[in-house]
């Protein structure tokens, strides 16, 4: 399947510079990796999503189809962009994905409790953590009928 | 008789020789009265002593203030010289003691600073006094005492003295001393049973302090292990709240473990992995072999993190005590080995119904180590067998046992097997990273149970354990 013509965009938030590489080199390899936008921490995301600081005046008319959120992040973290999201009526029912190097049972909770859609953790094997970046483009971005927003 | 009555009488009289007379025969009679009217007087003063005392010994004071008051009392109502209370150290032979209490007339020297040691006393005269004998000496130089004596008197410018035992019940605990020092003194034997009477109702009132006294000590020792117990908690609350802030650092620690750690291994074999795809046919053969290696060596370490966090999250999640079916959790776990591997040739032997108490997920865990370590140490077999059971109990306590007949190992390492990171095959024999059994010990030990384990090198493994804490002793 080729989603490259599409115009939907994948909001990865992402501290790691090398797990931005590592994630958007996956996508790319999949053919998903043309409308990624990425915010380096849950300030910035926020931001990207409400349309307020450097993201002041951004058509907010184009949301993401799936936002990917690492949980622990500068500033604000994940739990708290998540918290933050599903208070809000214009993106309580955005999918928001968990992608994660956590395990502990406690994130999870955490974050399905706040209304995460899926949880994932990375796997250390690129080959997998590849694999699962494909499954998870191609799940939510042809498969899952996104919400009317 | 007063001047006015001699002058009526004289009127009487027909001569002076008369009245002379008459004043001899009236004298006679009233000396007698007079005497009467002293003693009654002394009576009703020493009643309203003996009163006093009686309701000073009613009141909850001190023994020290009571035989203070009483002797000033009785030295005044005596017009003795001191009155003193002298108290035998316990366990003496009567031979030690001191004075507690004085009233001493400040001509003469206090008796208080001295501890006596009277040897003669203890031998010859405890026995008397214990039996109730009253000591009334007029003059110490002329009543045959024996000569130690005499010096001890004399210590205190003694004269004459009037000895009264004080009895707690038939135990002698002290004397009730009246000294004269300034002459002799015949003691006249009204005195001397006022004085007895004042002993007596002494020998209650120290009745009644050591009783009190008994209770203070037992209410202070009470309080003292009250307090024992106070500081016991106090600690325990202390132990608690430190081991929470331990665990609580664990966590954190635990945390970045699982998060911090994995994140550079990610980025060691995803650039190794994009190496190999985008510039793979740049590299030669070992060029290519090294990059493997890399990402291999990347991956043993991201499961030993997980080890790790599997290990210590053992030891941190709470237990929840439930009946559990070791055989259906074995049979399962069995069945997953089976399918991974189906051409293997394994025979399992699960006793069934073996039902213990204990917390099901780290029951599944202790069973996955132990079944799937049967597993990979009998690979190297063409057939095997691997069985689950119980042995008779020890000491009220039942063990299981996981068995195969494998490669085992020399019992002469046994005590290394369950130690983390130890291993006692090498890593290309049978792979592993020796958390397993350490994640084994840790739950076994959390249920208050052991592990131990028996084998020998190609003739198998028996590990056993137990679920519960053992008789002391046993």
């Amino acid at each position: 399947m080729n989603v490259s013509e599409s115009t939907k965009t994948i909001l990865l938030v992402e501290d790691n510079p090398d797990d931005e590489a590592l994630t958007i080199r996956a996508l790319q390899r999949h053919c998903i990796g043309n409308q990624i936008v990425v915010a380096h921490d849950g300030v910035e995301a926020l931001d990207y999503l409400f349309g307020t600081g450097t993201y002041a005046g951004r058509d907010l008319s184009c949301q993401p189809t799936v936002v990917l959120l690492d949980l622990k992040l500068p500033r604000l973290d994940g739990l708290g962009v998540l918290r933050r999201l599903r208070a809000d009526e214009r993106t309580k029912l955005l999918p928001i994905v968990v992608l994660t190097t956590s395990s502990e049972e406690q994130d999870m909770l955490n974050s399905y409790s706040l209304g995460c859609n899926s949880y994932i953790r990375k796997p250390v094997d690129f080959i997998q953590f590849s694999e699962a970046i494909r499954q998870l483009g191609m799940y939510w971005l042809l498969m899952n009928e996104p919400p009317p927003l | 008789m007063n001047p006015a009555t001699l002058a009526k009488l004289r009127d009487f009289c027909r001569d002076e020789t008369a009245f002379e007379q008459l004043k001899q025969v009236l004298a006679q009679e009233v000396q007698p009265l007079r005497q009467e009217i002293d003693r009654v007087q002394f009576q009703a003063d020493q009643q309203k002593a003996l009163f006093q005392v009686i309701t000073r010994l009613r009141e909850p004071s001190e023994l020290e203030s009571i035989f203070q008051a009483t002797a000033i009392e009785v030295r005044q109502l005596l017009g003795a010289d001191r009155v003193a209370m002298f108290r035998f150290y316990p366990d003496t032979g009567w031979n030690d003691g001191e004075f507690v209490s004085e009233d001493v007339d400040p001509a003469f020297a206090s008796a208080m600073v001295a501890k006596i040691h009277d040897h003669c006393f203890g031998d010859q005269f405890a026995i008397h006094y214990q039996q109730g004998r009253i000591q009334a000496v007029a003059d110490i130089y002329t009543a045959g005492l024996s000569d130690c004596h005499i010096q001890v008197l004399s210590q205190f410018q003694v004269r004459s003295n009037l000895i009264v035992p004080l009895l707690l019940g038939k135990k002698l605990w002290g004397l009730l001393c009246i000294h004269q020092c300034s002459a002799p003194r015949q003691w006249q034997s009204i005195e001397i049973d006022f004085v007895t009477q004042i002993a007596n109702h002494l020998g209650i009132a120290i009745q009644q302090a050591e009783l009190l006294a008994d209770l203070r000590a037992e209410i202070a020792e009470r309080q003292q292990a009250e307090d024992r117990v106070q500081n016991l908690n106090q600690g325990l609350r202390q132990a608690i709240k430190d081991l929470s802030a331990v665990n609580q650092e664990l966590e954190t620690f635990s945390y970045s473990v699982s998060h911090d750690l994995r994140a550079p291994l990610r980025s060691i074999d995803g650039f190794s992995q994009a190496l190999l795809e985008d510039y793979g046919n740049e590299l030669d053969a070992s060029g290519q072999d090294f990059l493997c290696r890399i990402r291999a060596a990347t991956q043993r370490m991201g499961q030993l993190i997980d080890d790790l966090l599997t290990l210590s999250r053992v030891t941190r999640t709470d237990i929840n005590l439930a009946p559990v079916d070791l055989s259906r959790l074995a049979t399962r776990i069995c069945n997953d080995l089976q399918q991974v591997q189906p051409e293997r040739l394994v025979e399992f032997t699960i006793q069934p119904g073996l039902s213990v108490l204990g917390d099901a997920h780290l029951l599944q865990v202790v069973l996955e180590n132990l079944l799937s370590n049967a597993w990979k140490f009998t690979s190297k077999h063409p057939t095997a067998r691997i069985e689950l059971g119980t042995i008779i109990p020890q000491h009220g306590v039942s063990s299981y046992f996981v068995r195969d007949d494998g490669a085992g190992f020399d019992l002469s390492y046994t005590d290394k097997l369950f130690g983390p990171f130890q291993r006692l095959h090498g890593a290309t024999d049978f792979p592993g990273n020796g958390i397993g059994l350490a994640t084994v010990q840790r739950i076994v030990h959390r249920h208050g149970g052991r592990v131990w384990a028996e084998g020998a090198v190609e003739a198998g493994a028996t590990f056993y354990f137990t679920l519960e804490e053992e008789e002391a002793g046993a």
